[in-house]
C-alpha cells in the first residue's frame, strides 16, 4: 500500500526570491524626495513556522524594466551605424506607441491620429526654425503646443462619438492632414516635404557615428520621458479616475467621477508629447515628408501595439521591438518581412487574449485550468479528502476517519462475488460466511440517512415495501420503489441487493 | 458644369461603393465583425476575374467566334469568377477570421485585427505574384454611349447601375423570404435572441461573409470597367465601403444606401468642380463625414449598434 502511494504538491510553492534581513529590525523604505511615492514594492512579513522575517519583492517589473533599457543603452554603441539607427528609431516608436497606448488604453479613446498629432507637430516645428529661425531647443516647445492645440480639436467630439466612429474620424483626420500638406503651394517643389530642419545633431556629424550616437541618445530619452508620462498619468490620479469608468461608467457618474473630463486631460496631455515626439521626428531626420500622414504607416504602428498587446506599456514597447526588427532589421527580405508581420499579427491575435504580454497570464490560466481537471480525474477517491481538501478541515480527525472508510469499502468490494449474493439469497438470515458477515456487518453500521427498511403494508400481512429513512427527526421516509414483495426473505434480500449496488457505485 | 452628366457618374460610383458598404453593413450587424478584408476581397476577385477572362478568352473565341453569344459567355465568366472568388474569400475570412475566436474575449477588436493582417497580407502575396502591374477586364458592356433625355450615358455607367440594383435587390429580396434570410435577420435584430431560439452562429455567419464577399467580388468586376486591377486597388473601396457604412450607421442597410448616395454625388459633384478637381474628393467626403458624423453620432440611420452591445 505503502510502495504505491503518490504524494500530490498542493498548494502555492513560493516561487520569488526571498531575501532575509538581518535581526528584526523594521522595513524602512525611502520615499522618492517630494512624492510619497516607493520606488520599489517591497513587502516583509513574518514566516509563520519559521517566525522568520522575510522580504520580497512584490513587483518586479521595474527589475525588468531597467535590465531590459539598460541592455538597450549599453550595447548599442557597439552596434553599427544601420543597427544604431534601428535602436533609434525603436525608441521613437516606442515613445510614440507607449503615448497612444494611453489613449486607447487608459482613456478608452479609440484614436487613429496619433502620427497625425506627430506630423502636425513636426511640421509645426520644421516651419517654424526653417522660415522663422527659431532655435532647435524652442523647436520641441513648438511641437508641443502645436501638438496640444490639435489635441484640444480632437478632443472635442470625443466625448460626443464613440468607438468606431471616432476611430473613422481621426482616420479621416489624417487624410485631410495628408492631402492639405501636399497641396500647400509653398511646399510644391519637394513634394510637400520640409528639408533642411535645424537639430540638435550638428549639420557635419549627420549620418556620421557621432551623429548617429547622439539622435539615438535623444531618441532613448524621449522613451524614458514618455514612459514617465505613462507612470504618471496611467497609475495616479487621472489613471484611477479612469480605470472606474471603464469598469461601470454610470457607476462612476454617479460617485461624481467627471471621466469625460478625465479623458480630455488624458488626451490633452498625450497630445503635447506626441507634438513634441514630432519636433523630434523632424530634428532626428532633419526633414519632415508628408508620408507620416499616410495610413500604411499608421497600419504598420498600430500591428505594433496590436503584436504587444494593447493597454499596457510593456506591450507597446516590445512589439515595437518586434515590428521595427522585422521592418527595418531585414530590409533585405523584401516586401515579404510584411507578409512576416502580418503573420505574427495573425497568429498572436488568434492564439492570446491580448498580445505578447498577455501570454503569461493566459498560460497560467490554462496551467491552472489543466490542474484542476487533473485534480478532478484524481477523484474517484470515494469520499476520500484530497489533499487540497485536507487543509480545509479544522478537524483532522475527520480526515483519518474517511481515509479509514474509504479503504474499508475497497476492501469489501473485492469481497462481494456472485457466490456470496447467492449465499445471502439462500438465507438472508441465519449463520453466514466470514466474507457475508463482514459485508452485512457493515451495512448495518452505516448511517442512517437513506438507510433502508422494509415496511410492512397495511392492507395485508405478507405484504411488504422497501423505504428509505430521511435521517432526519420528522422528516418521513421516502418509499424506494412500488415493488410489493409477498415474502419477507425476498424483501430481505432485495435491500442486501440495493446495498451491495450502493456500495460498489460509492 | 454637366449636371446630368454629375448625376449619372455619381449614381454609378453609389452603386459600386454602396455594394462595398452593405456587405461591411450586414456582416457588422449579424456577425460583430468589421471586416478590413474586405479590400482584399475587392483585390483577390478582380484578380480572379482577370486570370478567368484571359483564360476562358481562345475558348470562346474557338467556340463562339465573333457573336453576341461570345460576349455574353465572356461576361459570364468574368462575373462567375469575380463573385465566386469573392464567395471563396468570404468563406477563407470566416476561417480565419470567425470561427477561432467567435467566442473568445475582445471577439470586435481582435476579428478587426486579425482581418486587417489578412488584407496586409493578401496585397502583399498579389504584390508578389503578380507585381505592382495593372490588368484591364474585358469590357461586359462594350464601348460606347447612348442618349436618354439629351443626357449621353456609357454603357459600363448604365450596366453598374442596372445590375447593381437588380443585385441588391435580389438579395435583399432573399433575405425577406427565404428560411436563411430570415435567421440572419433574426441574428441583426438581436443576437443572442436568435442563439436562444436555436439558430446557430457558425451557420448563419458562413453564407453572411460568403455573401458579402461574393458583393465585393461583384463591386470589383464593376469597378474594373472604369479603373485597372491592381493589389492595392482594394485600398480605396475599402475606405469609401467603410465610411458610407459608418456614415449611414452601422447595421443599417437602409442608412447604407442613403449614404452611397451621398457619397456618390458627392464624389461626383467634387470631382466635377473646376476649383476642386479629383485630389479633393477624399478631403471632402472626410470633411462630410465629419460634420455628420458630429451632428448624428450614430450616423444617419444607425441605431442597432445600441443593441449590439
Amino acid at each position: 500500500m505503502a510502495r504505491d502511494k503518490k504524494f500530490y504538491l498542493i498548494g502555492q510553492r513560493p516561487r520569488e526570491l526571498l531575501f532575509y534581513p538581518p535581526g528584526s529590525a523594521p522595513l524602512r523604505r525611502r520615499r522618492l524626495p517630494g512624492t510619497r511615492r516607493h520606488l520599489l514594492k517591497w513587502r516583509s512579513r513574518a514566516n509563520p513556522k519559521s517566525l522568520r522575517q522575510e522580504r520580497r519583492l512584490a513587483d518586479k517589473r521595474p527589475l525588468w524594466w531597467t535590465i531590459g533599457l539598460g541592455a538597450l543603452l549599453v550595447a548599442t554603441p557597439f552596434l553599427s551605424n544601420s543597427m544604431i539607427t534601428i535602436a533609434a528609431i525603436f525608441c521613437m516608436f516606442a515613445a510614440i506607441n507607449v503615448l497612444w497606448t494611453l489613449v486607447i488604453g487608459t482613456a478608452g479613446i479609440f484614436s487613429l491620429a496619433t502620427l497625425a498629432i506627430v506630423g502636425i507637430g513636426g511640421y509645426a516645428a520644421a516651419v517654424l526654425n526653417v522660415w522663422l529661425g527659431l532655435p532647435w531647443p524652442l523647436m520641441f516647445a513648438a511641437g508641443g503646443l502645436a501638438g496640444l492645440f490639435v489635441g484640444g480639436f480632437l478632443a472635442l467630439p470625443s466625448t460626443r462619438l464613440d468607438g468606431l466612429y471616432y476611430a473613422l474620424l481621426t482616420m479621416g483626420f489624417a487624410e485631410i492632414c495628408r492631402v492639405f500638406v501636399v497641396q500647400l503651394k509653398a511646399l510644391g517643389p519637394t513634394n510637400g516635404s520640409i528639408n533642411n530642419v535645424g537639430s540638435f545633431i550638428p549639420k557635419d556629424w549627420f549620418l556620421q557615428r557621432p551623429g548617429l550616437l547622439l539622435g539615438f541618445g535623444g531618441a532613448f530619452l524621449l522613451l524614458l520621458l514618455s514612459l514617465l508620462i505613462f507612470r504618471i498619468v496611467n497609475s495616479e490620479r487621472l489613471g484611477m479616475l479612469l480605470q472606474t469608468a471603464r469598469e461601470e461608467e454610470a457607476y462612476a457618474e454617479a460617485v461624481g467621477i467627471d471621466y469625460r473630463r478625465a479623458r480630455m486631460y488624458v488626451f490633452l496631455i498625450t497630445s503635447g508629447g506626441l507634438g513634441v515626439i514630432g519636433a523630434f521626428y523632424a530634428m532626428f531626420y532633419m526633414s519632415i515628408s508628408p508620408s507620416i500622414f499616410s495610413l500604411d504607416q499608421l497600419l504598420l504602428l498600430f500591428a505594433m501595439i496590436v503584436i504587444g498587446g494593447l493597454g499596457r506599456s510593456e506591450g507597446a514597447v516590445i512589439g515595437t521591438a518586434v515590428v521595427v526588427l522585422i521592418d527595418k532589421g531585414m530590409l533585405e527580405l523584401g516586401p515579404p518581412r510584411i507578409l512576416l508581420i502580418a503573420a505574427i499579427m495573425l497568429v498572436v491575435t488568434l492564439f492570446a487574449n491580448n498580445g505578447l504580454v498577455g501570454i503569461r497570464e493566459q498560460f497560467r490560466n490554462y496551467r491552472n485550468r489543466k490542474r484542476s481537471e487533473a485534480r478532478a480525474r484524481r477523484t474517484e477517491k470515494g469520499g476520500e479528502v484530497m489533499p487540497e481538501e485536507a487543509i480545509e478541515f479544522t478537524d483532522k480527525q475527520e480526515i483519518y476517519y474517511r481515509r479509514f472508510q474509504k479503504r474499508l469499502r475497497d476492501h469489501l468490494k473485492t469481497l462481494i462475488t456472485d457466490e456470496l449474493i447467492e449465499e445471502h439469497r439462500k438465507s438472508p438470515l441465519g449463520k453466514h460466511s466470514d466474507a457475508l458477515n463482514r459485508v452485512l456487518n457493515y451495512f448495518r453500521r452505516g448511517e442512517m440517512a437513506d438507510k433502508y427498511a422494509i415496511m410492512r403494508q397495511p392492507d395485508g400481512f405478507h405484504r411488504y415495501k422497501i423505504i428509505a429513512f430521511s435521517g432526519e427527526r420528522g422528516a418521513p421516509p421516502r418509499l424506494v420503489d412500488d415493488r410489493i414483495y409477498e415474502d419477507i426473505n425476498e424483501a430481505y434480500h432485495a435491500v442486501f441487493l440495493l446495498r451491495v449496488n450502493d456500495l460498489l457505485e460509492s | 458644369m454637366d449636371v446630368l452628366g454629375t448625376i449619372i457618374h455619381g449614381l454609378n460610383l453609389a452603386a459600386i461603393y454602396g455594394l462595398m458598404a452593405i456587405g461591411i453593413s450586414i456582416l457588422w450587424s449579424s456577425v460583430g465583425m468589421i471586416n478590413m478584408a474586405h479590400g482584399a476581397t475587392f483585390a483577390i476577385s478582380g484578380y480572379a476575374a482577370w486570370i478567368a477572362s484571359s483564360a476562358a478568352k481562345p475558348l470562346i473565341a474557338a467556340a463562339f467566334g465573333k457573336t453576341v453569344m461570345a460576349k455574353l459567355a465572356m461576361a459570364g465568366v468574368t462575373v462567375g469568377a469575380g463573385t465566386l472568388a469573392g464567395a471563396v474569400f468570404g468563406a477563407i475570412i470566416y476561417l480565419l477570421a470567425f470561427l477561432p475566436i467567435h467566442d473568445k474575449p475582445n471577439f470586435a477588436v481582435r476579428s478587426l485585427i486579425v482581418t486587417l493582417a489578412i488584407n496586409l497580407a493578401t496585397v502583399q502575396i498579389l504584390l508578389w505574384f503578380f507585381g505592382p502591374r495593372q490588368r484591364g477586364l474585358p469590357k461586359l458592356f462594350g464601348f460606347g454611349k447612348f442618349e436618354i433625355l439629351g443626357v449621353p450615358i456609357r454603357y459600363d455607367q448604365a450596366g453598374a447601375i442596372l445590375s447593381t440594383a437588380i443585385i441588391l435587390g435580389l438579395v435583399l429580396f432573399w433575405l425577406r423570404v427565404s428560411r436563411k434570410g430570415l435567421e440572419i435577420r433574426a441574428m441583426m435584430q438581436n443576437p443572442e435572441g436568435a442563439v436562444l431560439s436555436g439558430i446557430s452562429v457558425r451557420w448563419t455567419a458562413l453564407p453572411v461573409t460568403m455573401l458579402t464577399g461574393a458583393l465585393a467580388g461583384l463591386a470589383a468586376i464593376l469597378l474594373s470597367q472604369t479603373i485597372f486591377v491592381s493589389p492595392t486597388a482594394g485600398a480605396l473601396p475599402l475606405i469609401k465601403g467603410l465610411t458610407i457604412a459608418l456614415l449611414g450607421g452601422l447595421g443599417s442597410v437602409p442608412g447604407a444606401v442613403a449614404g452611397a448616395v451621398v457619397i456618390g454625388f458627392l464624389e461626383a459633384t467634387v470631382g466635377a468642380l473646376p476649383f476642386l478637381g479629383q485630389r479633393y474628393v477624399l478631403f471632402a467626403q472626410f470633411l462630410f463625414i465629419i460634420t455628420v458624423l458630429i451632428i448624428r453620432p450614430r450616423g444617419l440611420g444607425g441605431l442597432l449598434d445600441e443593441t449590439r452591445e
